[in-house]
């Protein structure tokens, strides 16, 4: 209980130094959105200094950072001056999306690594086993932004699937049913991009904390005993080689997340990364800090599922 | 004997705890590793330390050859009291109180060479140029008995038994009175022993050195001590010249350890008989 | 692969690639820039040693391009036009690492012939020396950031595990807290903090010096902990039993150690971070133009339009694979090669 006590806190210590980092950040960028609208001779300097005011952009750092902070613990984000909604609305939508995205692809490649870093793990040293690590190393040295590419590319050119958006033009039509469909078709393509980021590293940490596993004394005395090989894989073997991964799943949370931005960009996924950069070019810095803040809130919160997973799956951890 | 050799170097009451952090809760907590340490050692002489694994030898070995810091006590040597001396002052005393240590390998920085590993010592205390440091660290090569050609190999290149010549090359180099051997002998085999066994008697010879002894091995310790000190859970339960500690064992801790050791005879009997 | 086979052809790798790219004047028909309106998105030249005739040519030769009226924005080959290859011409002169000036390409053909081998762009741009123009770029951004971040590591790594204490815990909670920010937000964050218009060259450092300063938390917590270990040698106990000063220490027996940590880590980072600037200009807050970098190379791919009817232009980002390996493979060959040498 104290372990779970310690890693809440700490996360929560975290997350505030985190919020405080990227406000400060962002309150040392020279310009902000109204560098526009000051070219604009027709508006007069006092407007915009109205206009500032108004949005509480005047007032002293320490201020602006309690009341930014104060809101965010009521659940306002601010006020997004370009797109002239909440902030929170929008962090909330694409939020969702992302991680409908990012879930989805954390599944998928889980789903694909486990028996593949299993099955290889058994069949050491066999020609499907070598096969199997040229494939992986090959994923690995190449760069996300060519696996993006490489998907568009097949998208466009057999049309299989639709190359971007979360929903086709008259969705709203569809019934219940027919919406999820829709959304599964444009789903897949950005979630096997994603997932494909960090399958094959899984597959290579499976397969070798399978190999540590298989060969300890207490699954040899298993086998010695006449258990038969599957039940072995699974009872015995997996739940101890589940430790490193469950460790795994916390790292791979934070790659995911980086990786997610490109492919949300190239394939016109509304999550968090579109909305990102075109807050960048937008110049909208309380909703580009809002966005840091939002992807650094999941992965701390992931490693910390990672770590209450951890303490759950390790007896030994829970002895204290 | 005894009282008529000038006493080198004198501990009062030397203590020290080692702080540790419970594997599991993060607390930290207290171990003892000596206490009311009072010893002697004899100029000339060979004193051998005994006691088994964990009393504490290897850490009063470290403090003596001013590598860690005691608690509480005094160590006198040559008249100074050694831990109250500033960092300067304490400079040329370290090269006449070396140490060597179990396992050479460790000991030596597998990247440099044999012959820039011996000059070490003199490089940090700024002696000489570098053609005598150079030139003294084949004298020493010598005088341990490694060929002097080999003076740009590695440690990794030599065998463990040359590795703790080197050792002992590196710890003359700037001449000591004290030697310090921390089981310098356990890591090697009967064959290795024996030749580093009369390598440092010959220089003991040559280099009127004093030797400390630490070693678990007793009958390693009836070759090659003149007087024994017995070690037993932080505190020096016996201490007196090796043969009357072979014959007539005073303390409880030390018979035990003599009945422990089997020798040739008792072996024979019980398995061939 | 053998051990030392391994590290043998992942260093030959690395220095050919490096030495084509920092010869890219030598190995480049075109500049970066030199644009030809009259072939946009014109596909890669093939090569040809048989003509029209059925004669055999000993030197390869191209065939010119025309514009096909049929089909709009396709090219015909007119086989009238034969255009051979020369090799070692003098031709534009360039910089080689902007020190000296130089005129003699490897290969090129007379005008109005085009050799194109990786196709043309939208502006009628040799793909082919783009490529190799902004590896100049890429690369030297990934180089310089690796560096940088390694450099701030050893510093971090280096007082954090020497001496302990407060300021090993203040320096590893830091770089806790950097490591727990996803780095590619941060990284756009810290650009978003920069204003939009700036000079090339300011982006470029910008980009480079915030890589570095992020992303100094894992090797720091890498070099920190061969530190921890190196100290505690009996070797380096052994050196202080001579009276040897902290800095002696460090610099002579600790850091020593390190070697082959630094090493795999800068051939690790160093593709990280030219795929960190490839993904910024490709997404325009980079790099722009006129300069090349292989982001820029790839951005065009974002429109619809030219992915589905331009296929070579996706040719640039396969080109990256064997160049990144011979990073990871050089980046293996050291592991393997330092943990045999560390006891």
């Amino acid at each position: 209980m104290k372990y779970i006590r310690r890693r809440l806190a700490y996360a929560a210590l975290l997350l505030a130094a985190i919020s405080f980092l990227s406000f400060v950040l962002l309150q040392l960028a020279p310009g902000d959105y109204f560098d526009a609208l000051r070219m604009n001779p027709q508006i007069s300097a006092q407007t915009i200094a109205g206009i500032r005011s108004e949005y509480g952009l005047d007032r002293s750092l320490a201020v602006r950072y309690g009341h930014w902070l104060l809101s965010v613990l009521k659940g306002e984000f601010g006020y997004s001056i370009a797109y002239n909604t909440s902030v929170g609305t929008l962090l909330w939508v694409r939020s969702r999306n992302t991680l409908l995205l990012a879930g989805a692809a954390t599944t998928l490649a889980w789903l694909l690594a486990i028996p593949i870093g299993a099955w290889s793990a058994k069949n050491r040293g066999t020609w499907g086993d070598r096969a199997c690590g040229v494939a992986t190393s090959t994923l690995l040295t190449t760069p996300d932004i060519l696996v993006f590419l490489i998907l568009l590319f097949l998208a466009v050119r057999t049309g299989w699937f639709p190359a971007g958006g979360m929903v086709s033009l008259g969705a709203g039509q569809l019934d219940g049913w027919g919406q999820v469909q829709d959304v599964a078709l444009h789903l897949f393509l950005p979630c096997m991009g994603l997932a494909l980021t960090i399958t094959p590293a899984l597959i290579r940490h499976v397969r070798s904390a399978m190999i540590e596993v298989l060969e300890s004394p207490f699954v040899r005395a298993a086998r010695g005993h006449g258990i038969a090989s599957t039940r072995v894989l699974f009872r015995y073997a997996f739940p101890v080689a589940a430790n490193p991964l469950i460790s795994l799943l916390g790292f791979s949370i934070a790659t995911m997340l980086s990786a997610s931005v490109l492919v949300e960009v190239m394939l016109s996924w509304p999550g968090l990364g579109p909305l990102l950069v075109e807050a960048i070019f937008a110049r909208d810095l309380y909703v580009v800090m809002s966005v840091v803040m939002m992807s650094s809130v999941f992965l701390v919160v992931g490693n910390l599922v990672a770590d209450l997973l951890l303490f759950a799956n390790d007896p030994r951890i829970r002895v204290e | 004997m005894i009282g008529s050799t000038h006493a080198l170097l004198r501990t009062k009451n030397l203590k020290k705890n080692h702080l540790q952090r419970h594997p599991v809760t993060n607390a930290k907590f207290a171990v003892q590793a000596f206490a009311e340490v009072n010893m002697t050692i004899h100029a000339g002489t060979t004193l051998a330390l005994v006691g088994e694994s964990g009393a504490g030898k290897s850490s009063l070995a470290r403090c003596l050859a001013l590598l860690e810091r005691p608690d509480k006590g005094e160590i006198w040597f040559e008249g100074l009291e050694l831990l109250s001396l500033e960092r300067k002052a304490l400079l040329p005393i370290r090269g006449q109180i070396q140490i060597i240590f179990q396992n050479p390998t460790s000991a030596l920085n597998p990247r440099l060479s044999a012959a820039e590993i011996i000059a070490e010592p003199l490089l940090i205390q700024g002696r000489g140029t570098k053609a005598q440091q150079r030139a003294r660290a084949l004298e020493l090569m010598d005088q341990v008995g490694l060929p002097p050609g080999w003076k740009s190999r590695t440690p990794l290149e030599f065998s463990g038994g040359q590795r703790q010549r080197l050792a002992i090359a590196r710890a003359l180099v700037l001449d000591p009175i004290l030697l310090i051997l921390d089981e310098a002998l356990s890591s090697l085999d009967l064959a290795n022993q024996e030749m580093i066994l009369k390598l440092l008697t010959d220089l003991q010879a040559l280099h009127g050195l004093t030797y400390l002894h630490i070693s678990h091995d007793l009958r390693l310790v009836s070759q090659f001590a003149e007087e024994v000190a017995v070690m037993h859970q932080g505190r020096i339960v016996e201490h007196a010249d090796v043969a009357t500690i072979f014959a007539e064992p005073k303390h409880p801790y030390t018979q035990e350890l003599l009945m422990a050791m089997p020798t040739l005879q008792s072996i024979c009997q019980e398995r061939f008989a | 692969m053998k051990q030392q086979h391994k590290l043998r052809v992942a260093i030959i790798l690395l220095v050919g690639f490096q030495l084509l790219i920092l010869f890219a004047g030598f190995f480049a028909p075109y500049s970066s820039t030199a644009q030809d309106r009259r072939s946009p998105f014109a596909p890669p030249t093939p090569l040809h040693f048989f003509d029209a005739q059925g004669e055999f040519h000993a030197r390869p030769f191209v065939y010119g391009l025309k514009i096909d009226p049929g089909n709009y924005g396709a090219y015909r080959i007119d086989s009238t036009q034969r255009y051979p290859i020369h090799f070692f011409t003098a031709s534009a002169s360039y910089k080689v690492a902007g020190l000296f000036t130089a005129h003699t390409h490897l290969f090129s053909v007379e005008e109005p012939g085009r050799i194109l081998l990786l196709g043309s762009d939208g502006y009628g741009r040799d793909q082919l020396s783009r490529f190799l123009y902004g590896g100049q770029l890429s690369l030297l951004a990934g180089l310089i950031a690796a560096t940088l971040s390694v450099g701030v590591g050893i510093i971090m790594g280096g007082l954090a595990g020497f001496y302990g204490g407060w300021l090993d815990n203040l320096l590893m909670r830091g770089a806790e807290l950097l490591l727990a920010l996803p780095w590619l937000y941060l990284l756009f964050a810290v650009r978003a903090a920069l204003p939009l218009q700036v000079t090339q060259s300011q982006v470029f450092l910008m980009l480079v010096v915030v890589l570095g300063l992020v992303g100094w938390a894992r090797p720091a917590r890498l070099i920190r902990g061969v530190v921890l270990t190196a100290k505690e040698r009996n070797f380096v106990l052994a050196a202080r039993g001579f009276g040897a000063s902290d800095h002696y220490l460090f610099f002579r027996h600790v850091l020593p150690q390190t070697s082959g940590v630094v090493l795999t880590q800068i051939a690790l980072l160093i593709p990280q971070f030219v795929l960190a600037e490839v993904t910024l200009t490709f997404l325009g807050l980079g790099v722009g133009e006129p300069l090349a970098s292989w982001g820029s190379l790839l951005s065009s791919l974002q429109q619809y339009a030219v992915l589905s009817s331009y296929w070579w232009m996706l040719l640039p980002a396969l080109l990256l694979v064997p160049v990144f390996l011979s990073y990871y493979l050089a980046a293996d060959a050291l592991q393997e090669r330092f943990k045999s040498v560390s006891l």
